[in-house]
Parts: structure tokens; C-alpha cells; sequence
């Protein structure tokens, strides 16, 4: 799976340190996601989908090997 | 989620400042020999097994007790060391704090069967002694080494 919140967060104009404050996770997982070493668990997907007021699936995407 | 058995975070700190003194000295007791640096002392024994002595249970012993404290020390050191909280504890860390421990425990077993391969008789006693507390310290290096190195990645990425 990859996502696009960094060009969201450009977008929006967040720092990692302020999308991560406004999830309730740390500025790591922020970091892990945006370079695909993580995947998210639901809970937190659709949370950052709010933040950006978007489908959860224009920011999460799947992938052909998933 | 964050996992609500987990340790409060100071007991991370407080856990390295018994580990780091626990492992040195243990190091040192395993070279020099479990003889060293006697404490003796009379304690509570549910067992007791004396090479060519007698066996008895639920009495009280006189013994050497020195790799008793350190043994405990050790475990309590790597207990908090391992399973406190981090400061901002999320599913991210706990996902690795669980793949860490995987990781370590299937390590630790590989070790073990080349250790069951390869090393006999007494060098396989002291293979024993490491091992019971090899998984704590594969675990933790493994998963403060990830840590560090996220948090190394934080900084070249703003």
C-alpha cells in the first residue's frame, strides 16, 4: 500500500511534528508511513483521511503485490 | 492501540540503571567464576540440590547468593528496560516493540540450535547460562537500534 499524506500535508501546510499531534501518534509513525515502512491501522488511516477531509481511499492506495 | 500492560515510562530509565551495572557485573562473574566475590547469606529455598549432597525443599539454606542478586537484577534491569512505555507510546512502537520480540525470539533459537550443534559438554553449561537471558538482550538492542534509528531518520527529514 502507499499513501499520499506528505502531498497532503504540503497541501495543507503541516509539519509531520503537527499531523502527528492532531492524530495522537508520534512524529516516527508519521515518518514511517510517508516513507511506506508502515501501514496504519484503520483507526488511524481514517483519522488522517479526516484530517484532510478526504475519502480514505484518495489517500491510501492499494498496490498490485497487495 | 497502545498496550495497557506495559510499564509506566520512567521505569525505562530506572531499568537501564539497574541493567547497565547488572550486566557488568555478571559479565564479570561468569570470567572469573560464580566462586568470586562471595555474598553469603541465609535464604528461603523451595528447592535445594546440592551436587553429591542431600536434597531438600520449603527450608531455609546458607549460600553464596552473589549471582542470586545479580541474576534478579539483570532480569528486573531488562523487565523495564523492555516493556515500558515509550514516551509517546502509539501502534507504531508497539508494532515494532512485537516484531522486535519476534524477531529476538527467533533469533535466539537459531543461536540455540547451533549452540545444541557445535558446543559440548561445560562450554554448553555456560551456552545455557547466556541463554536464559539472550532473548531480553537481542530484544532490546533490536528494538532501541530501530528507534534510534528512526528518530536519525526524523532529522535529515523535516
Amino acid at each position: 500500500m502507499t499513501n499520499k499524506i506528505k502531498i497532503e500535508r504540503a497541501i495543507k501546510n503541516l509539519t509531520q511534528e503537527e499531523l502527528a499531534y492532531k492524530v495522537k501518534v508520534s512524529r516516527q509513525t508519521i515518518n514511517a508511513m510517508e516513507a511506506n515502512k508502515y501501514v496504519p491501522s484503520t483507526v488511524l488511516a481514517l483519522k488522517i483521511a479526516r484530517i484532510f477531509n478526504k475519502m480514505v481511499e484518495e489517500i491510501f492506495i492499494l498496490e498490485k503485490n497487495d | 492501540m497502545p498496550y495497557t500492560i506495559l510499564l509506566p515510562n520512567k521505569f525505562k530509565k530506572i531499568g537501564w540503571i539497574i541493567l547497565v551495572p547488572a550486566a557488568i557485573l555478571g559479565i564479570i562473574l561468569i570470567v572469573n567464576g560464580f566462586d568470586a566475590m562471595p555474598i553469603k547469606a541465609k535464604v528461603f529455598a523451595l528447592y535445594n540440590d546440592q551436587i553429591l549432597g542431600k536434597r531438600e525443599s520449603f527450608t531455609f539454606i546458607n549460600t553464596n547468593i552473589t549471582n542470586t542478586i545479580i541474576g534478579m537484577l539483570f532480569i528486573a534491569g531488562a523487565v523495564f528496560v523492555g516493556f515500558s512505555r515509550e514516551k509517546k507510546e502509539d501502534e507504531f512502537i508497539a508494532n515494532l516493540r512485537l516484531s522486535s520480540l519476534l524477531w529476538a525470539v527467533f533469533v535466539n533459537y537459531i543461536l540455540l540450535f547451533l549452540a545444541f550443534a557445535f558446543i559440548y559438554n561445560m562450554a554448553f553449561l555456560v551456552v545455557m547460562m547466556y541463554n536464559m537471558f539472550t532473548i531480553m538482550i537481542i530484544f532490546i538492542v533490536r528494538f532501541n537500534y530501530i528507534l534510534y534509528r528512526n528518530s536519525k531518520s526524523l532529522e535529515d527529514d523535516k
